[in-house]
């Protein structure tokens, strides 16, 4: 069977072990912020390496749009975990995480880590759970912080591969808060996921 | 007399698992719905008694679906079978009419507890 | 008899060694692996089961034996701890790192430490090696020392000619002579001017002056050997220091230079224009009090070519054997 494609089955069934990890992962924020989270249909989806670039291009090419990746690495998968932010929603979520704050770089820099290590936490735990696999998680760190984001796709366009990406949007009712998370599988994780799929479709 | 039922939701992996969680001796009559909207178009249509609902979905999702059913006053059961397991969607569920949520991967022994509590499911004692 | 309390304790701290965010493992005297934690078991893929027991360098056939020998030996026979860094030796597994997507370098920058475990007899039969995951500090350092260079080059460069600027360029002079003094060796020194340069940027402009710049630039760079260093030297003035070159062996260079660029027609304006050089030649001496009067020696071999025509290349009156 090509990689390059991933079969409706395959699709079908990371899209729903997807939705049950969102939702475990909703209702701890939930519960945490004491909010209702919005949750869409998640997409499921091969990424050729242009596609990857242009997803992070367009972090790039928004000033008022933040990332922060995290990678996994465990049971033949590695991947990272990307949430993208809008920062203009910072003071939202600050006032939500009764966040306080003198510096307001600072500020904005401790938002992210906290949220993006809930969210990103607690998918990666579920999908776990859903997959019956372990992993280690790494340090989370801003996307283009240490490296330009354009030099970072100028060296890499030619090694990716194409990518395995779940993307799920999270929105918190009643506020403008509004993220993206992006989970992005590594070529070689592919064939291990499709049998752990295997396992759960038979 | 077997009980007519409708799967609705948008994966047809998680539908699979419905149908294999459900007790191996009803007698039923199974339909699958892909969204909500094909789901309120069936209930009338099929005569469905029992509705296993998800939440997410594209075109008309769960709660749309609920409220759909209150507000035309449909006499249909509906479990909601759900990923989305914050607190207030299980209560806006029940508030809407669900009779029970179910979260997922789906539990066999939680819909047989359920089905036989609201009496779609008769067990006799031994 | 260990009692519940002990037991309990133990029990968390076996965790925290399971879960710790380093690798932790344990060798054997025959370099068999005794203990294999969670880090190591989520990077390498291997499950403890699978490797305990089996000899290391069979498992990760990548490992440098010979180096790592090197390190560890001395631990089981001095009972000493050991520390290697990724500055020395990059890394010991060959792991993916954090960043298998987003970051720039393949695989994971380690750090390593060897300890000694003494047995019950007090004698150092196993240790314990302890791998730290330092991509991100050895990303941040490399990206750091590219900066500086690049930082560097461009504080050296003339950004319109790509020759180096005057600053860095009398840097070179200053070194050339001293070296010249030195080692009592021989080298030569060329100064070029382009001929009615002021009427060219009077005429069409400075966006044609600058062009005629970029383009004698060129031509001095094709001309001048690997070993040379030219340099911009002023507004329309350049430069070439010929290290290990008597006068006479510079004069080829410079005729070549000066008739490559009369027979270059340059586009000045639209229309194919000729522009021509002067030169002017001064081999070291060891008479020179310091760099400068080399240079005015040059110079004044310059300025002898303008007042005899231009398009010329003299050699300073002095050494002109």
């Amino acid at each position: 069977m090509s990689t390059s494609e991933l079969s409706e089955d395959y699709r079908d069934c990371f899209q729903e072990i997807t939705n049950v990890a969102m939702g475990q992962a909703a209702d701890k924020l939930a519960r945490f912020l004491d909010v209702f989270i919005l949750l869409p249909v998640p997409n499921v989806n091969m990424l050729q390496p242009s596609e990857l670039a242009m997803a992070l291009s367009a972090v790039n090419h928004d000033e008022s749009v933040s990332a922060v990746c995290q990678g996994f690495i465990g049971s033949g998968i590695a991947g990272e975990a990307m949430l993208i932010f809008n920062d203009s929603t910072f003071q939202e979520i600050a006032d939500l995480m009764n966040a306080d704050s003198d510096d307001s770089n600072q500020l904005e820099l401790e938002i992210l880590m906290d949220t993006a290590n809930i969210l990103i936490g607690t998918f990666l735990t579920g999908l776990a759970e859903q997959l019956e696999v372990r992993y280690s998680l790494g340090q989370p760190s801003v996307l283009g912080r240490h490296v330009n984001i354009e030099d970072l796709i100028k060296i890499n366009e030619k090694r990716w591969k194409q990518t395995l990406a779940i993307e799920i949007n999270y929105k918190i009712e009643g506020s403008n808060i509004n993220c993206d998370l992006l989970i992005l599988f590594t070529d070689d994780s592919l064939n291990i996921l499709k049998q752990k799929a295997d396992y759960l479709l038979e | 007399m077997s009980i007519s039922i409708l799967i609705c939701d948008d994966s047809s992996f998680a539908r699979k698992q419905v149908l294999k969680a459900l007790p191996s001796d009803w007698q039923t009559n199974v339909f699958q719905a892909t969204n909500g909207s094909e789901a309120v178009q069936m209930i009338p249509e099929k005569n469905i008694e029992l509705l296993f609902l998800d939440l997410t979905m594209p075109i008309m999702d769960g709660y749309e679906v609920l409220d759909h059913l209150k507000k035309t006053d449909t006499n249909c059961f509906v479990i909601v079978i759900s990923g989305d397991i914050q607190p207030d969607a299980v209560e806006r569920v029940k508030k809407l009419g669900a009779i029970g949520f179910i979260k997922k991967p789906v539990n066999k022994e939680e819909i047989e507890t359920l089905l036989v509590e609201f009496g779609l499911l008769v067990r006799q004692p031994l | 008899m260990i009692n519940s309390e002990e037991f309990t304790a133990m029990h968390w701290l076996m965790d925290i060694v399971q879960n710790v965010d380093a690798g932790l493992l344990v060798l054997n005297r025959e370099y068999e692996i005794e203990a294999w934690n969670g880090f190591m078991e989520n990077h390498s893929g291997l499950m403890a089961e699978q490797v305990r027991g089996k000899n290391i360098f069979n498992v990760f056939p990548e490992i440098d034996k010979k180096w790592f020998l090197q390190k560890a030996e001395p631990v089981f026979i001095l009972n000493n701890r050991a520390f290697t860094t990724w500055e020395q030796h990059t890394k010991l597994f060959h792991f993916k790192n954090y960043h298998p997507i987003t970051g720039i370098v393949d695989y994971m920058y380690q750090n390593i430490t060897i300890s000694p475990i003494k047995s019950v007899r007090g004698v150092t039969d196993k240790i314990s090696i302890i791998v730290y995951d330092v991509t991100t500090v050895a990303v941040n350092k490399l990206l750091l020392a590219e900066a500086n260079q690049k930082l560097e080059r461009l504080a050296q460069r003339d950004s319109l000619s790509g020759l180096n600027n005057r600053r860095h360029w009398e840097t070179l002079i200053e070194n050339e002579f001293l070296r010249c003094k030195r080692s009592k060796i021989n080298a030569s020194l060329l100064i070029i001017d382009i001929d009615d340069f002021k009427q060219i940027n009077d005429n069409f402009g400075h966006s044609c002056g600058d062009s005629v710049i970029r383009d004698v630039s060129n031509q001095i760079r094709s001309c001048q050997r690997e070993t040379d260093y030219s340099g911009r030297y002023g507004g329309e003035e350049f430069a070439i220091i010929l290290p290990d070159t008597s006068v006479q062996q510079a004069l080829n260079l410079a005729e070549r230079l000066r008739k490559q660029i009369e027979e270059q027609s340059f586009m000045i304006n639209g229309e194919q224009q000729s522009v021509t050089i002067s030169l002017g030649l001064a081999e070291f001496n060891p008479e020179f009090k310091d760099h400068i009067e080399w240079i005015n020696a040059a110079d004044s071999a310059m300025y002898e070519s303008k007042k005899q025509g231009k398009n010329k290349v003299t050699i300073n009156k002095q050494q002109n054997s």
